[in-house]
């Protein structure tokens, strides 16, 4: 599943990351590495989603979180 | 005399380290042949001259943008001393990735752990000693913003000049070896290997070459990552049969194994040395309102709204203390130049000059002043972020991010302030392309001068020229977007919004007006010269001995320039009126009705007398419909005032970046006017 299909307070892990080498930098230097656990704390289905990893609440757009595999947890 | 880099992300409060170590012994300017801003400053401890350059903020070391290009260029040959990496302790887990991204480097480096007490707040024991002894580097438990801290930063910069420590690469080495073999063995050979296998193979094909202060793994790390600039750098290095080879090995998603074993080193690091106490908590109500789609638009117009009308309200008697003292100045002027028997012209020019320049510049430099506590108050609490959030959809449209926001809305207070306020915008092009939206975002006094000329000419139709101007305003968007957005701001470089939200602190008052006053003096400088230059040149062609207008040197190049001016559907009188509005949108009104009058009124740039009762049936009863739609469509998108054209060169460091936002909106404003004028002329 696609990181944009997480439900609010939902616990899961990055899987993969779809997209070219600059796409993958920007989210690897964000803290969102595969493996990384995340909770996500607002996914309203059209604004773009707020998560909390690796110490920090990040803000993603729809779009891209549709580049990032995750697992349910 | 050494030389310390510091190196953060964004918002781990380099500069303001940056700030409070060099003070005003700093030159900020452009990196040679780049647009990307280069603040270097000095500082002394005992005897020894330290000259600090504060990197752009950036997340990783990866060249992916101009400001990490830049970033990794000093790192590689720049020689600094030491590399000093400035964290965020309130995220200590995500700020450490620049320091694992830098192992590899042979460069002295010392950690400093800034905001420990927001960490603290949110209930984080760090043991520094602890981490110091697992890096073995020098580390230190900070706050940049409270100048009791920096005794023992000295203390540790200190011995961090002796100790000479680099970090190491072994442990994410050895990550990335682990983490290998565990892929190959559930691959069972069907990948050809990942992570070290891949670096192992990479850095024999590397076997040999001199990379100076980078070691091996650390280039084969980001040939894996694709880093543009190491890429090139191998490739000139290798032969083509080896670089063939070599690139058999990447691929597009290398970036994601070495990013893995980085943040597992920084884990493994940071276990045993950070005691959390924080449970994830859910969003605060606050933030479920600032995040939300509709409300927290709404919450950041109010907030915008609340804290300009609270600054402006502080820095209001300044701006009335200048025009009272610039309009009591006159008299003494007059009479003390009298005195000494000095020519008339004297009194004049100090007068119309230096002291009117003057008042201007202060009065002005209160509203920058009111627009640098507003956002500098944002960003300090963490408010700005969320604001950013809200719009980033909006302005993403446009190649910004959310972040231009606030600046933007600001420019309908005051847009010579609210180009200072871009630089909450994290790269050049961004800020650049900010300011160049700016200049069409009309101020109150831009407004208020369109509809006293539209409700003179038109009455009761003038709302109807609000509305034209706002879907203007947003055509002149749209253009700009189109000429200098793809060149600021490259689409290829555009990653959708992914940012961090930091967690809310208390501002720290005490250095943040420090910072602002700072600032608002180094705006100063550079705007009183600008002002200074183009009152004399105003007060040259408009002196004349006896006063009358008609004498002077403006009405004789009134009458050669009419033939051109004409063109655009303004007599020369209105065309001096139009350049007046270089200088202020209420300098337009004042040069006109001094030339429409031929009286032997003052000629004052500062006049705030000059939309007298007179001036718009002295104005009816001369110019024709045509030419006054051409006037008030040239009034709205000329240049918006002589302190934005300083705001921006100080900003922007570039006359020529200066001039050309100029002369862009010369060419807008003047274009628009010769449309409406020929087709008024053909319609009427």
């Amino acid at each position: 599943m696609f990181l944009s299909e997480m439900k609010e307070n939902q616990h899961g892990l990055i899987r993969h990351i779809n997209g070219d080498s600059r796409f993958i930098s920007r989210v690897v230097s964000m803290g969102l590495p595969p493996s990384s656990p995340f909770l996500v704390l607002q996914n309203d289905g059209r604004s773009p989603v707020l998560l909390y990893s690796h110490d920090t609440m990040i803000a993603i757009n729809r779009k891209e979180c549709a580049q990032i595999e995750v697992v349910f947890v | 005399m050494r030389t310390i880099a510091l190196l953060g992300q964004p918002n781990s409060g380099k500069s303001t380290l940056f700030n409070a170590l060099t003070g005003s012994r700093q030159h900020v300017g452009n990196w040679p042949g780049k647009t990307v801003e280069k603040a270097e400053g000095f500082f002394s401890q005992g005897e020894d001259v330290y000259r600090v350059i504060d990197l752009p903020g950036s997340y990783g070391l990866t060249a992916n943008s101009a400001e990490e290009i830049v970033t990794r260029d000093f790192i590689e040959h720049g020689n600094p001393d030491l590399v000093c990496i400035i964290v965020d302790a309130s995220q200590l887990e995500r700020s450490l990735y620049m320091l694992a991204d830098f192992a590899g480097i042979k460069i002295p480096v010392m950690l400093v752990l800034n905001m420990m007490d927001v960490a603290e707040q949110k209930g984080k024991k760090i043991d520094v000693e602890k981490l110091e002894r697992l890096l073995n580097i020098p580390v230190l438990g900070f706050v940049a913003a409270e100048t009791g801290c920096y005794p023992r930063f000295f203390e540790t910069l200190e011995r961090a000049m002796k100790k000479t420590a680099m970090i190491s690469s072994e442990k994410i080495c050895a990550v990335l070896k682990e983490s290998t073999a565990v892929t190959e063995s559930a691959a069972n050979g069907a990948a050809e290997g990942r992570g070290v296998s891949l670096i192992e193979k990479i850095g024999r094909l590397l076997d040999g070459i001199d990379f100076g202060k980078r070691n091996s793994f650390w280039i084969a790390s980001k040939l894996l990552e694709n880093d543009s600039l190491v890429t090139s750098e191998v490739v000139l290095s290798v032969v083509p049969e080896r670089w063939t080879k070599i690139k058999k090995i990447l691929d597009e998603e290398g970036g994601l194994v070495t990013g893995e074993a980085k943040y597992h080193f920084i884990s493994e690091v940071l276990r045993g040395i950070s005691l959390e106490n924080e449970n994830v908590k859910p969003l605060s109500k606050f933030d479920r309102i600032a995040t939300h789609r509709i409300w927290g638009k709404l919450v950041a117009f109010f907030i915008l709204v609340i804290t300009l009308a609270v600054s402006m309200m502080i820095a209001m008697p300044v701006i009335m203390g200048c025009f009272a003292a610039q309009g009591a100045a006159v008299p003494h002027v007059n009479e003390f130049c009298a005195s000494l028997g000095l020519w008339p012209s004297v009194a004049s020019f100090i007068n119309g000059v230096v002291v009117d320049g003057l008042a201007v510049t202060i009065a002005m430099m209160a509203f920058v002043f009111s627009i640098l506590v507003t956002f500098g108050l944002m960003e300090d609490t963490g408010y700005l972020a969320r604001s950013s959030f809200v719009f980033d959809s909006w302005l993403s449209r446009l190649g910004l991010h959310g972040k231009a926001f606030m600046p933007l809305v600001s420019g309908l207070a005051c847009t010579g302030g609210a180009v200072c306020g871009t630089r909450v915008l994290d790269t050049r092009g961004q800020r650049l392309f900010a300011m160049t939206l700016l200049w069409s975002i009309p101020c109150g006094a831009k407004v208020s001068v369109v509809l006293f000329l539209a409700s003179v000419f038109f009455g009761s139709a003038a709302p109807l020229f609000g509305l034209i101007y706002v879907a203007l305003i947003f055509a002149s968007f749209w253009l700009s977007a189109k000429l200098f957005g793809n060149k600021l701001v490259p689409v290829n470089e555009r990653v959708g919004m992914i940012m961090e939200l930091p967690p809310y602190h208390k501002p720290h008052w005490k250095n943040l007006i420090k910072t602002v006053g700072r600032n608002v003096w180094s705006v100063f400088k550079k705007a009183i010269i600008v002002i200074w230059f183009v009152s004399f040149v105003f007060w040259a062609v408009s002196y004349s001995s006896d006063g009358l207008v008609t004498h002077s040197l403006l009405y004789r190049i009134g009458g050669v320039i009419e033939p051109f001016t004409q063109i655009f559907g303004m007599r020369w009188q209105l065309f001096i009126s139009y350049l007046g509005g270089v200088f202020s949108k209420e300098a337009s009104l004042g040069v006109m009705s001094v030339v429409f009058s031929s009286t032997n009124d003052a000629f004052s740039l500062v006049s705030r007398n000059a939309a007298g009762a007179n001036l718009g049936e002295m104005m009816r009863a001369v110019v024709t419909i045509p030419e006054a739609l051409a006037f008030i469509f040239a009034s709205m998108f000329n240049v918006p005032c002589v302190l934005t054209m300083g705001t921006t060169y100080r900003e922007t460091h570039s006359v020529k970046w200066t001039a050309a936002i100029a002369g862009y909106y010369f060419a807008i404003s003047l274009g628009l006017a010769f449309i409406v004028y020929h087709v008024a002329l053909w319609v009427l």
